[in-house]
């Protein structure tokens, strides 16, 4: 096998040349066309149709029955309870992400100091990860409920509360509790990602730090940190693109509620097509979405940029 | 100095950390055990345990049937997504075919929240005829988990050693010959993590499912779970119970893939 790895002529660089670079464009787009075909249905598809039905009247029986031009896309804008949704995405959006990367990193960290026994407990985190969203939220819901709800119990038993807290009832309290199950579900995949960006930094750096009397703090700082800098940013910018996804936990935990305390922009988009049958308000609200995702990650993307461009 | 306590307070903090990750598991295991009344007490360990939860959850609802729908439209979306991915990143890291706008297409691709193609897709199956079938909730996830799978799989392909292929190339393999006899068998780790954690978020998903299946012979086991909640008569032990069934197939894949799976995310998210 060797023998005739060092045979092939030097110079070739890819598999491509070897076949006859000359072979027609349309073989060698044959390769990515399926893909092509699957981003052309979930993304190029979805985004030209729902730009049709914003601009038209429409119900889930029958699609665009009147051309109405903006007047759908304005009213959204236009709607303060919309404008809010959009705000709580936002905010749900940049507070987790942020959470999550400050407690996964420093979760990793901690592993990671640890070995073997730092490898086990990587694959344990695994589970709130793989666990189904709907199931996440059952679990906690049950752990927060006001009647039976075990934090009730133990804050009851500890003589902290007189009567039991309603978490989902409240709107501050039914925020922290969304965060604090996502922060439970997502928290491990910050985790295992730092984990491998962490052991990609070779042990004698660190050695030699220690060497030069740098303080573990010193060596935090000025060493891993700078080390990690860019796999760093790409996770925050991964979470963020997640976290923008959110709607099962609220869906199972407040549904919304209080009134309309953690109706996010998802949610209000789900509950306008399904609940309303508002088809074109729905895709008007979809779009105004869309373009808010991509503002606010924006110069999360270039940040990301400008750190691997450093790297190099 | 002072080793021991510094070590002990790293002991606590994992035991701490294990501790939050494991509770809500541990909770809804005790939960399932509980009786009606003794719910009520908040109590972390059930009093008098009951195994009437579990029967009683599978006849409140068509479980076993929901069990086989997420797990058939999970496995055949995984099968689909990797079919469609794999030969498309192998010809942009090894042909050169549209190294220069294809990652940028995926990554728009997966920054958009699902709910953006509820509507669409919606109208699509209508129209294809595929709305409330397994078959079509499966493309979806297929089609949709695509970004994800390219991701994942593009770093082991990479790793790839060219000369390998330069050999099979000399040998008279052309491309496709290689890709499926050498750099697949190469891959197989790869592959096997990519298609796992694809079938997992198919077996998850939630939203579009709710809205793409209609009746009780399509729906997938989290839309099941979700309309345990909508019934009047709240039984948290057969709610509890139902979602440990949702939740025991993703578990047993962890149990005994935990190695590809770590290892495939971990490759996938930091290049």
């Amino acid at each position: 096998m060797s023998a005739v790895a060092e045979a092939a002529p030097s110079g070739v660089q890819s598999i491509g040349q070897l076949a006859g670079g000359g072979t027609d464009r349309l073989l060698r787009f044959l390769w990515v066309a399926p893909l092509v075909f699957a981003l052309v249905v979930t993304t190029l598809y979805p985004t030209v149709f729902l730009i049709a039905l914003s601009l038209s009247k429409s119900t889930l029986g029958k699609p665009f029955s009147a051309f109405v031009g903006l007047a759908q896309i304005l009213r959204v804008l236009g709607d303060p309870q919309f404008q809010l949704a959009l705000a709580r995405s936002v905010l749900f959006a940049v507070v987790v992400s942020a959470l999550q990367l400050v407690l996964g990193f420093a979760i990793a960290l901690l592993f990671s100091r640890l070995l073997k026994a730092g490898r086990f407990l990587v694959s344990l985190v695994l589970l709130p990860l793989m666990t189904p969203p709907v199931a996440v939220g059952v679990a906690w819901k049950l752990i927060l409920a006001p009647a039976g709800g075990l934090l009730n119990g133990v804050l009851a038993d500890l003589g902290l509360t007189d009567a039991p807290l309603s978490f989902l009832a409240t709107p501050f309290l039914a925020w922290v509790s969304l965060i604090l199950a996502d922060v439970w579900q997502w928290t491990p995949f910050v985790v295992i990602l730092c984990f491998a960006a962490l052991t990609t930094i070779p042990e004698s750096v660190n050695e030699a730090a220690a060497i030069d009397g740098a303080s573990r703090w010193q060596r935090l700082r000025h060493v891993t940190l700078p080390l990690v800098a860019a796999p760093l940013s790409a996770i925050f910018l991964l979470k963020m693109i997640i976290a923008f996804k959110l709607f099962d936990l609220v869906y199972v935990l407040t549904f919304g509620g209080p009134g309309f305390a953690t109706t996010t922009a998802g949610f209000s988009i789900w509950r306008m097509a399904l609940e309303r049958f508002d088809v074109g308000g729905a895709a008007a609200q979809t779009l105004v979405f869309s373009i808010v995702i991509g503002l606010v990650t924006l110069p999360v993307v270039r940040f990301n940029k400008a750190m691997e461009a450093r790297e190099r | 100095m002072n080793r021991l306590p510094a070590r002990a307070g790293a002991a606590g903090l994992v035991g701490l950390t294990a501790v939050f990750f494991l509770l809500p598991i541990a909770y809804l295991v005790s939960v399932s055990f509980k009786t009606k009344d003794d719910v009520l007490t908040g109590s972390f360990l059930p009093h008098g345990p009951t195994l009437a939860n579990w029967p009683g959850a599978f006849s409140a609802a068509p479980l076993v049937g929901f069990i086989g729908n997420s797990v058939l439209v999970a496995t055949l979306s995984a099968l689909v997504t990797v079919a469609l991915t794999l030969p498309a990143a192998y010809a942009m890291i090894r042909l050169k075919v549209a190294e220069g706008w294809l990652p940028q297409a995926t990554l728009a691709s997966y920054m958009a929240p699902p709910v953006v193609a509820l509507l669409p897709l919606f109208f699509l199956l209508k129209f294809t005829g595929l709305l409330n079938s397994q078959l079509g909730l499966a493309l979806v996830y297929a089609f949709g988990n695509v970004p994800v799978a390219f991701w994942l799989l593009a770093p082991f392909l990479r790793r790839v050693p060219l000369e390998i292929e330069q050999a099979a190339a000399i040998d008279g393999a052309g491309p496709v010959r290689t890709l499926v006899s050498v750099v697949a068998p190469m891959v197989a780790p790869g592959i096997a993590a990519t298609a796992i954690i694809c079938g997992v978020l198919a077996y998850n998903e939630f939203l579009l499912a709710s809205a793409f299946t209609l009746s009780g012979e399509t729906r997938t086991l989290p839309v099941g779970l979700s309309l345990f909640q909508g019934d009047r008569l709240v039984n948290f032990g057969q709610i509890a119970a139902a979602s440990l069934a949702a939740i025991a197939p993703v578990y047993l894949i962890a149990l005994f893939m935990q190695r590809f799976l770590v290892e495939g995310l971990a490759h996938g998210g930091v290049k």
